[in-house]
């Protein structure tokens, strides 16, 4: 796929100081499944997301092990309580080492 | 109704080719089934989670830890019927204050009827301010779709669902 | 006689036309049809080409991926919605009942077979393993006490035309999808369907009392939805300058959001300059090399990707293709000639699914798959995200899966009739809001 590794990220547009913010990511990958032949699996270098590290201002405040069993195209959401503005960095580690970032900026209102 | 905006755009960074092999870093490698198994050639079919029963991933998970009924406790949402195993939407919430000392450690998503059981493993810190994540999910077929909790003190809490899968159809 | 690759000669399509409209107008026209055949200007694999193998077996050229790559069969006997294909449908036909004695097991499985039915696709049955029936045909639960005759049957799984001319049950004995003796069994096994039925545990069990599917959210989230970031991606394109030297951007200034506003609110529509109906995908296949020197196939990812910004630049906006010049008018009535017409093995008419009433589709579900009512409007949220394929598909990879597996051989992606189809099924969302990419399953 000529996109993989494209991120978004979607936040809430008002978020005041003890908001639980609700946060949407998606990024573009093709987290290959196992093929099988003949009824056995296929051992092949499969390409897909196995982490997700979500930081904010450089704190991990969310980690995923994801696999296979999860669909192409990931998408995730979580919430976090921001106690000051700043950064929110989500990476998605893949197995052939590939390393895809998106991030977010929080602003209070 | 809240207003959403996108966040800054993609900064995508350049993949890094691994060269061969897995296992350059601690961070590269996939979440492991517990002993690594043996890449042979070029492939990492030997580090994923085994193909088992998903008694068996209940056991490798938890050892014989009781795993208490949490369905007061842990709101699933996802569809009872799936348009295809593709992809099923799930979201969890497991009620919790999420302070320093009471807190949602981790939640695992598990669908019994999936050849590796385990979907994915969330690992939660209180700077969430609540037990809440969401992913889409593959499911091989009909069958249950479990999400469990695991609290900072150890106890394990359990919900689960009966997602049924539609198959079939000319629309593939 | 089918020529895939190109459509059709002008001539040809006139009598064609008369034959091939089912409750018609009085006079068909040839307003708005090109006056050669269209080369098609498709991927290969979206060229609907016919290849004779070493055998000299005939093979269709199909896309290399499911679901298409799940049909293995080649369907040159059936017609299709090709204006040169003036071949009838299959004949109605009877044959006599085997003489073999009817085992209701086996024809349980025979009703159960996907490679063949299934029959649960229309039709309810008793048991907990049947997931999922459909309701377009009748719960068949109780067909048994109807005691009616063997023959009455048989005949009636042969060919249903026989006794209902105007069925959307397909001839299964006719066409050859089920062998004389299968359908004994399968008689044998209707019998035993007596009452009272056992009351329903699951009421998702029963296509009646089903819920019905809760889709994908919001379609426009970019976090929902992969299409709109691969749509955004076009940008890139839009700007690149081709063999010619010129980019899209150098003749269309201010960006797709300026140039293309409102736009795509008025394909398909016939092109002067070719003579044709065209979508925005069809008019890519010529517009983008003759100007700026780049290649946009049909079914390539350029090409999808392309439409989809265009459209989006009309998101919220109306539909309002023109139906009523002379060449709209003649095309319109072409393609509702098309939706009506009976094609493949399976002898179905897109209306058979996708209109209401007894025995048609609309709000009811075919095996677990709610069908749309046309009347609602099918095209106002196409090109879409497929969730079940992971990939973009257009209206005309739609058409072209539709009756695939319904034994019916694809036209080119860019065929002129899909066009027309096109054209007529997009009438029905005219006044309502385009909102680009959708997602479905």
């Amino acid at each position: 796929m000529a996109e993989i590794g494209k991120v978004r990220i979607r936040i809430p547009s008002n978020i005041k100081r003890g908001d639980v913010v609700r946060v949407r990511s998606l990024v573009i990958h093709p987290m290959e499944i196992v093929q099988r032949r003949d009824g056995k699996p296929v051992d092949k270098n499969y390409l897909f997301i196995h982490k997700v590290m979500v930081e904010y201002n450089g704190r991990e405040i969310l980690q995923a092990d994801t696999t296979q069993s999860i669909s192409e195209n990931p998408f995730f959401s979580f919430t976090f309580k921001p106690t000051e503005p700043g950064m929110l960095r989500i990476t998605f580690l893949d197995t052939h080492g590939g390393k895809y970032e998106g991030t977010a900026e929080i602003k209070f209102t | 109704m809240q207003e959403w905006v996108e966040g800054i755009k993609v900064s995508r960074r350049g993949v890094l080719r691994a060269l061969g092999l897995l296992g350059v870093s601690a961070a590269a490698a996939p979440f492991l089934a517990g002993e690594p198994g043996v890449a042979s050639g070029q492939g990492n079919l030997g580090s994923l989670q085994p193909e088992e029963k998903v008694d068996a991933t209940l056991k490798r998970l938890f050892g014989g830890r009781p795993i208490k009924d949490g369905s007061n406790m842990i709101k699933m949402d996802l569809p009872l019927i799936a348009e295809n195993g593709a992809v099923v939407p799930i979201t969890v919430e497991v009620q919790s204050p999420m302070t320093p000392t009471n807190y949602v450690k981790s939640i695992y998503i598990i669908s019994d009827r999936n050849r590796r059981p385990m979907n994915a493993r969330f690992s939660l810190t209180p700077e969430m301010g609540a037990a809440a994540i969401g992913a889409n999910l593959r499911l091989n077929e009909t069958g249950d779709v479990r999400a469990i909790a695991e609290l900072n003190d150890g106890t394990l809490l359990m919900a689960k669902r009966e997602v049924k899968v539609t198959v079939g159809g000319c629309g593939g | 006689m089918l020529r895939p690759g190109t459509v059709f000669g002008g001539g040809i399509v006139f009598a064609a036309l008369l034959s091939a409209a089912c409750a018609q107008t009085d006079k068909a026209s040839t307003a708005g049809l090109p006056p050669a055949p269209w080369i098609s200007r498709a991927i290969p694999e979206g060229k609907g080409e016919v290849k004779t193998q070493p055998d000299g077996k005939k093979m269709q050229v199909r896309y290399k991926r499911a679901p298409f790559a799940g049909v293995p069969q080649d369907w040159s006997d059936y017609r299709t919605y090709a204006y040169d294909d003036t071949r009838p449908a299959p004949p109605v036909s009877k044959a006599p009942m085997t003489q073999v004695k009817g085992d209701p097991a086996r024809g349980r499985r025979l009703f159960l077979s996907r490679a063949q039915g299934p029959c649960t696709g229309c039709h309810l049955i008793p048991g907990a393993d049947v997931w999922p029936a459909g309701n377009i045909g009748p719960d068949l639960s109780t067909y048994g006490d109807r005691n009616l005759p063997d023959e009455f049957i048989f005949t009636q799984l042969y060919d249903s035309r026989n006794f209902f001319p105007n069925t959307t049950m397909p001839p299964w004995g006719t066409t050859g999808v089920f062998k004389p003796e299968e359908l004994v069994h399968i008689v044998a096994f209707l019998k035993t369907l007596k009452g009272p039925v056992p009351p329903e545990k699951d009421p998702d069990r029963n296509p009646d009392t089903r819920a019905k599917p809760v889709g994908f959210g919001d379609n426009l989230d970019p976090t929902n939805n992969p299409a709109v970031l691969l749509a955004e991606g076009a940008m890139a394109v839009w700007s690149k300058k081709g063999p010619a030297g010129k980019a899209c951007a150098d003749c269309h200034a201010g960006g797709p959001e300026k140039s293309m506003k409102e736009a795509a609110t008025r394909y398909p529509k016939y092109v002067k300059a070719y003579q044709r109906v065209m979508s925005i995908e069809d008019f890519l296949t010529v517009h983008a090399p003759e100007t700026t020197g780049l290649q946009m196939l049909s079914q390539s990812a350029d090409n999808l990707n392309m439409t989809m910004l265009v459209k989006m630049q009309s998101n919220g906006m109306p539909l309002k293709v023109d139906v009523t010049s002379p060449e709209a008018k003649g095309a319109y009535e072409r393609g509702r000639a098309s939706f009506f017409k009976r094609v493949g093995q399976r002898n179905h008419a897109c209306a058979d699914c996708h209109t209401k009433g007894a025995g048609r589709g609309s709000d009811k579900f075919l095996g677990g798959r709610l069908l749309a009512d046309v009347e609602v409007g099918l095209t106002k949220h196409f090109p879409l995200w497929r969730t079940s394929q992971g990939q973009v598909w257009d209206m005309r990879k739609r058409m072209q899966w539709c009756m695939t597996p319904l034994g019916m051989n694809m036209l080119p992606a860019d065929a002129v009739e899909y066009a027309e189809l096109e054209l007529y099924l997009t009438a029905f969302d005219n006044g309502k809001e385009m909102s680009v990419p959708g997602i479905r399953h």
